[in-house]
């Protein structure tokens, strides 16, 4: 009987230093004012009260919410074409080369490859810009204007992510039983129509959970919009994480860095329960 | 249009393979265009997605001088070899260093989640004791809360109550384990057969011979997409790296590149890039060889995310 717990203890041991007493503190935190330096004081109400009254945080909130729509909607959409494309019965070889391109930007490091996209996406010599102009389209400040930064940050996640996401929708798609396909030919179903009453019902549940992930990993992006604009120029592309990493370490506000971490943590359960919610409508279990 | 009650009696000809069956569905006249369509959208996404890696390849290749210049190149067209040199053989920057200590780190936590989550999954999966379904409930709660929640208080944790600032073990001690590898785990020793298990127990084998000597070899291919994901997690992580270290010499790849563009000034993107080609070999290796295992990896660890 005592084989279980001495089985579990690496594991719990460590999740209960680094998650759970972490997870205590930060409700603590929420209430104190802590610069790392001198020891933590009570602050009552006063980060809450700070976060009523930060303005760049309701901007900030608002690109992040426009990073997590528009990542998630575009990362969903391009996965799920690929993968109904490379499900199909092509070559071996053909197939292979193609899940390697599209899955290899997954495997490899997002900072590094952000990097990559900051020289690509340069104004002047550029890679980007250089390519556009061959076809007679204009120069675009990517990273340097405020209207073109948020859209590379997002076109930067969804090259580097959607090919993680079609893995799960491939892997979806091979759940689906084949006797459906036979009965819908059998009928005399087209090709579309098995699609559009065959595959998108059936694969409701692999989107509803793709979606769940991409939004919780989409508002938690750090690398890609740190390195590739560094939130700027101002706030333009600032995400939630790079404020909370900069108010915790470029200020040392650990309570108020605490507290906007809190807000982030109640809208994603908000959020992730109201899919749940909105899924009886539209997702099928067979 | 053939009449939809003929492919009845064909079907047994025909075995219902995934690939076999589409060519029973009605070839509308459209067909063949809607199929050239999707393979010309599956090649263009497969430039966008492969160029930037081939024009990193390329770039890297060429003369620091020319790697400015436009047009890019695909494909390389110069082969300065000696860029891979410079960088690895630099004396202003320690790149070897850089390599060993990612690699030390992700082999470091690779090993430890492999037994960790193992261990707890053979636990919760195969063993009885008091309170197992509530811990591993608490498991599976942990799960659910976003790595932002313990991002202040972990740090304050590592750097201030145990003085890890600028050492590894502030990235490897919080990634010894991972909740989900202990669910995935238990979900995958809970499906080794009782029979297995009994016989082992008749021949008087002890809890630890049965994990050992039954319970993880049947779970190889698990272990093994677990291991690739764990070991590229912790090879990419950025974060982390970016909070605790502080000293040249502790530095993990991924944050020595970013650093290494405005370290080595903007002539030598082709220096960069040559660095960046050698960041990427450790992914390009685990893929080339183990893409069955990360495909198989992705469709169960799906929830990784």
């Amino acid at each position: 009987m005592i084989a279980g717990y001495l089985f579990i203890g690496p594991a719990f041991l460590t999740l209960v230093i680094f998650l759970v007493l972490p997870i205590l503190a930060a409700f603590w935190l929420v209430f104190m004012d802590y610069d790392l330096l001198s020891p933590p004081k009570a602050a009552g109400l006063r980060n809450i009260q700070d976060l009523l009254s930060d303005t760049r945080l309701l901007d900030i909130y608002k690109n992040t919410a426009i990073f997590v729509v528009a990542a998630t909607v575009l990362n969903n959409v391009i996965a799920i074409l690929l993968a109904l494309g490379v499900n199909r019965a092509f070559h071996p070889v053909f197939k292979y080369i193609l899940r390697t391109a599209y899955f290899f930007p997954v495997l490899t490091t997002t900072a590094s490859l952000a990097l990559i996209w900051k020289f690509l996406l340069t104004q002047d010599r550029g890679v980007v810009n250089f390519l556009l102009q061959q076809i007679n389209l204009p120069a675009v400040p990517w990273l340097s204007s405020s209207q073109w930064a948020m859209v590379s940050v997002v076109m930067f996640d969804v090259w580097r992510a959607c090919g993680y996401l079609m893995v799960i929708y491939l892997a979806g798609l091979q759940t689906i039983p084949d006797v459906y396909y036979e009965a819908a030919a059998i009928d005399g179903a087209t090709r579309l129509q098995s699609m559009r009453f065959i595959t998108l019902p059936l694969l409701t549940p692999t989107t509803f959970f793709a979606v769940v992930i991409s939004i919780i990993g989409a508002a938690q992006v750090f690398d890609n919009a740190w390195v590739l604009t560094g939130g700027g120029p101002n706030d333009a592309s600032r995400l939630i994480m790079l404020y909370i990493y900069e108010i915790g370490f470029s200020r040392f506000a650990m309570g108020y860095a605490a507290a906007v971490s809190m807000t982030l943590f109640a809208l994603l359960l908000l959020v992730t329960f109201l899919q749940f919610y909105l899924s009886r409508r539209w997702v099928h279990y067979e | 249009m053939s009449d939809p009650v003929t492919p009845v009696p064909a079907t047994p000809t025909a075995p219902p393979t995934p690939s076999s069956r589409r060519f029973r569905l009605r070839h509308t006249p459209g067909h063949y265009l809607a199929e050239l369509v999707i393979v010309v959208f599956l090649l263009i996404m497969a430039i966008i997605e492969f160029g930037p890696i081939s024009w990193i390849f390329a770039t890297s290749l060429r003369a620091p001088a020319d790697s400015f210049n436009l047009p890019p190149d695909f494909w390389p067209t110069a082969f300065h070899w000696e860029n891979y040199l410079a960088v690895i053989q630099s004396d202003q920057i320690n790149f070897l260093g850089f390599f060993w200590n990612s690699l030390k780190i992700a082999s470091i936590v690779t090993i430890a989640q492999l037994i960790t989550t193992s261990m707890a999954g053979f636990a919760f999966g195969r063993l009885r004791f008091p309170g197992r379904d509530f811990l591993f409930f608490f498991f599976l709660a942990s799960l659910m809360v976003p790595a932002t929640v313990t991002l202040i208080p972990n740090y304050i944790l590592i750097v201030k109550l145990f003085g890890l600032k600028d050492s590894h073990f502030s990235l490897i001690l919080p990634a010894l384990t991972s909740a989900f590898g202990v669910f995935l785990m238990r979900q995958q020793f809970k499906g080794v057969p009782n029979d297995l298990m009994d016989a082992a127990k008749m021949d008087g084998a002890g809890y630890f011979r049965i994990y050992w000597q039954i319970m993880l070899p049947h779970a190889a291919p698990t272990l093994t997409a677990l291991a690739i994901f764990t070991f590229l997690a912790s090879w990419n992580n950025y974060l982390a790296p970016l909070l605790f270290l502080r000293s040249w010499d502790q530095f993990t790849f991924p944050l020595a590149i970013v650093l290494l563009n405005g370290y080595m000034g903007s002539g030598n993107r082709a220096h960069v890039l040559a660095a960046v080609m050698i960041s990427l070999t450790p992914a390009l290796i685990i893929f080339l060889v183990g893409q069955r295992f990360i495909i198989r990896g992705v469709a169960i660890t799906g929830m990784k995310g």
